[in-house]
């Protein structure tokens, strides 16, 4: 190639990027629905996707599902606009509505009012099933590991549950707790005893069981918490008048109108492993915050 | 120093130092052993060889795939033209050519280590809070420590040369820029253009750590495969990758100077062009800084508050061994297995276990090694490690392939053992740009540190994370603080024995 020609492929280039970079300035008309990520990847997209078809449908705006893998990513792009209505834990929620003041609770499952986790040992730890709340003072000195560190279920309340009893994180084998990074990942590092025991939510463990993924004989449930409110939807303040007056309401009574009464909605409903969602608000999750604030979790 | 001069150990056995490291940590992990992970771990490798076909695994995969591509790729092309045009104005040989004194590029150059002084990841983290779940972020987190280093490189290949094309322009009365374009530009565009190449590769080990952080594209895939044990769906990806890294390495090894320069400047277009094809979010970023009251006197006290609530010298001094112990690993591991097991069989297979290590983000790694024992900083430093001993077992190949073998058929002309051959034959001249580059992969394990956090109390790294997921802004920037004081001292120390090993080596 002559270099004059070589000169003109180049130029062409960076005029091409210039152009391409300033003219992708985003409609920012889309519906962007995200999720913490505390299930598998597989689900999590056939869920979405089915999810985003629905709520497209009916809500009459395109729809599109932004997968992220962190949770406190996920507080991060609902503050900055990059979601616009997200599948929140309890605690994440609450990061979020106090990070992006106007963000409205719509609704949460049947299941989310009254959540439990359960506490899991392993056979070889010689810790026995517990009665009284109390009891869990026998966890000190064991390897013990949470979840992801912004899991309500596999980390907030597990470890507010233990701090009643006494017990401090502190108190653990090595001077901390390990975090596995998921409810499933804490199946298995106790079942396999990298930990004596973990907590998780009871949601995820009954699944596990039930797919035949749990081995009784290596671990089991020593405890069950109290119940307490968890997941929830959280949708940005301004989407009115970004989609017109009522979309809030609209996505609300959608997802609350949601019933298994065709095959797409069946599926969205059993993946999200409820009969239907519920309307829910933000003082629903003051008693979160509270627990969030004690523990250094919400500042 | 009087000390050191009279036990001065002999050249090839200062690659093997470090992995004296070996018998205690393989000690530890065998105290902690539990094998109550071996069907899991199983699991693990039979996956391997059955990797989800599902649809919808594939094509998330697969457009996974090439944003974290682009992403690598937008990352690289920027960070070569900041970073060359960086490390021309840092360089003390042009600064005397255009203004006879050097003073103001040791200024540029200390503006510039903060900047390459922080993990990408740590980057990605804080510029996610600043602009949201932009492409830009992942890039600019990529490029900004890149481009610092890069500029680092360039200033540093610049001034190690004594160029005599230079001086013989110089008064013959050229002007300053003809100078530089003619004598300065030709005589490092080859050995610069390599380790452009070079950073390419870990411009996209780099964007799939990012994803498996939470900033998209496959290893946002990844990551959740691993946290659901969904072991098929992992290896899919893990085998998507493994062809992409297989190719760019073909790739970036053929590629000449010119080629490279011209995927330099068409990155920009190509990048954004896919990049919209696929609809990735690449429009301008817009300013969103956390909400906080602190404004003046309230973020001093907030961060005089926050500043006793960590255990500083623990978190250090965890910081530090937990680098000291990877580093070990990474750089002795290599040169002890080849010497282990030297001949061509032992060679090909180390080659490909050290391909699969540089596969496995460490994070993964350390997933699977808990399966096997009980958690520990041994634990999370061999994760560490194994990833570096990856990066490592490549550079030592290279540079061994690089050297003709007349000292080692000398040798085994006069009846040597095969070992001794590859000992004081081969290794022994591969030492010096072995362990000039291992000071430099000190620096970048020292900065890994913040990803092997999930085994338990990690150091910094560990709290880092725990701080930004309570939102504890005062105290994560006193971490980032620290973190970027220690890797500068790091990288001061590794100058230093840089400049020891190898006055040539030339800054890679």
């Amino acid at each position: 190639m002559p270099t004059r020609e070589r000169r003109a492929v180049v130029l062409t280039g960076l005029i091409l990027s210039l152009g391409i970079t300033a003219s992708s300035t985003s409609a920012g008309q889309t519906l962007k629905v995200g999720a913490i990520p505390d299930q598998n990847p597989e689900k999590l997209n056939r869920l979405y996707g089915s999810l985003a078809q629905e709520l497209s449908a009916k809500l009459n705006v395109p729809v599109r599902y932004v997968p992220v893998s962190n949770y406190a990513a996920a507080v991060s792009a609902f503050r900055t606009g990059s979601l616009d209505l997200v599948w929140f834990g309890g605690l994440t929620g609450v990061q979020a509505r106090l990070q992006t003041p106007g963000a409205r609770v719509l609704a949460q499952r049947d299941i989310d009012a009254r959540f439990t986790s359960v506490f899991i040992a392993n056979g070889s730890s010689g810790l026995r099933p517990i009665n009284s709340q109390d009891q869990l003072k026998q966890l000190k000195g064991k390897r013990f590991t949470f979840g992801s560190e912004s899991s309500t279920s596999g980390r907030l309340m597990p470890q507010y549950f233990m701090k009643q009893a006494s017990v401090t994180p502190a108190d653990f084998a090595g001077g901390r707790p390990g975090f596995s990074g998921s409810h499933d990942a804490t199946i298995a590092m106790v079942q396999s005893g990298a930990y004596q025991a973990g907590a998780l939510n009871e949601q995820v463990w009954s699944s596990n069981v039930k797919a035949g993924k749990v081995d009784p004989n290596k671990v089991r449930v020593i405890w069950r918490t109290p119940t307490y409110p968890d997941y929830h939807w959280v949708a940005r303040p301004g989407l009115d008048q970004r989609f017109g007056s009522g979309f809030t309401e609209r996505i609300r009574t959608t997802l609350i109108g949601l019933k298994p009464d065709t095959a797409r909605r069946r599926d969205v409903l059993e993946l999200f492993g409820a009969k239907r969602f519920i309307p829910a608000k933000a003082s629903d999750y003051a008693a979160i915050e509270k627990v969030g604030r004690q523990l250094g979790k919400i500042r | 120093m009087a000390l050191s001069g009279r036990l001065k150990p002999a050249l090839p056995l200062l690659p093997l130092l470090p992995a004296l490291v070996f018998p205690p940590l393989l000690i530890q992990m065998l105290g902690d052993l539990h094998g109550g992970g071996l069907t899991l771990l199983s699991q693990f490798v039979v996956a391997a060889f059955q990797p989800s076909l599902d649809p919808t695994v594939l094509s998330a995969q697969v457009t996974g795939l090439q944003i974290t591509l682009i992403t690598a790729l937008l990352s690289w092309s920027l960070s070569c033209v900041v970073g060359v045009l960086l490390g021309l104005i840092s360089s003390r040989t042009i600064w005397v050519l255009v203004s006879g004194t050097a003073g103001a590029s040791r200024w540029i150059r200390r503006l510039l280590s903060p900047l390459r002084s922080l993990h990408e990841l740590i980057w990605g983290l804080l510029l996610l809070q600043i602009f949201g779940l932009s492409s830009w972020v992942a890039v600019m987190a990529i490029a900004l420590p890149y481009a610092a280093l890069m500029a680092r490189v360039v200033a540093d290949q610049i001034d190690s040369r004594d160029i005599p094309a230079m001086k013989a322009l110089r008064s013959n009365g050229a002007g300053t820029i003809p100078t530089l374009i003619t004598a300065l530009l030709p005589s490092f565009a080859e050995s610069l253009s390599h380790h452009m190449a070079h950073r390419l590769e870990c411009a996209l080990r780099s964007a799939l750590l990012l994803g498996v952080f939470g900033l998209g594209g496959l290893g946002t895939d990844l990551a959740l495969s691993m946290q659901s044990l969904q072991f098929n769906e992992l290896w899919s990806g893990l085998w998507l990758l493994a062809m992409a890294m297989g190719s760019l390495e073909v790739l970036t090894h053929r590629l000449g100077v010119k080629l490279i320069g011209a995927l330099i400047l068409l990155a920009p277009g190509v990048g954004a062009g896919w990049g919209r094809l696929l609809a990735m979010d690449l429009s301008m970023p817009q300013l969103m800084l956390p909400l906080t009251d602190l404004s003046g006197s309230g973020a001093l006290n907030a961060a005089i508050e926050a500043l006793p609530t960590a255990p500083w010298l623990t978190l250090i001094g965890s910081t530090i061994w937990l680098t000291a112990l990877a580093a070990a690993v990474a750089i002795g591991g290599p040169p002890l297995g080849l010497l282990l097991w030297p001949g061509r069989y032992g060679v090909v297979m180390q080659r490909v276990s050290w391909g699969l290590m540089r596969l496995f983000p460490p994070p993964l790694t350390a997933l699977l090694l808990l399966l096997l024992a009980k958690p520990s900083l041994g634990l999370a430093a061999i994760a560490l490690g194994l990833h570096h001993l990856g990066v490592m077992g490549r550079v030592l190949q290279d540079e061994l392939d690089s050297r003709s073998n007349a000292t080692r058929t000398a040798m085994q002309c006069s009846g040597a053992s095969q070992r001794l051959c590859w000992l004081y034959g081969d290794l022994a001249g591969a030492s010096r740009n072995y362990l000039a580059y291992a000071a430099y992969r000190m620096d970048v394990i020292l900065r890994d540190t913040a990803v092997v956090a999930l085994v338990g109390g990690a150091g910094l790294g560990w709290q880092l994370r725990e701080s930004l997921t309570s939102f504890h802004w005062a105290l994560v920037i006193w971490l980032v603080l620290a973190y970027a004081l220690l890797t500068m001292a790091g990288e001061m120390v590794s100058e230093r024995l840089q400049n020891h090993w190898a006055c040539e080596a030339g800054g890679l």
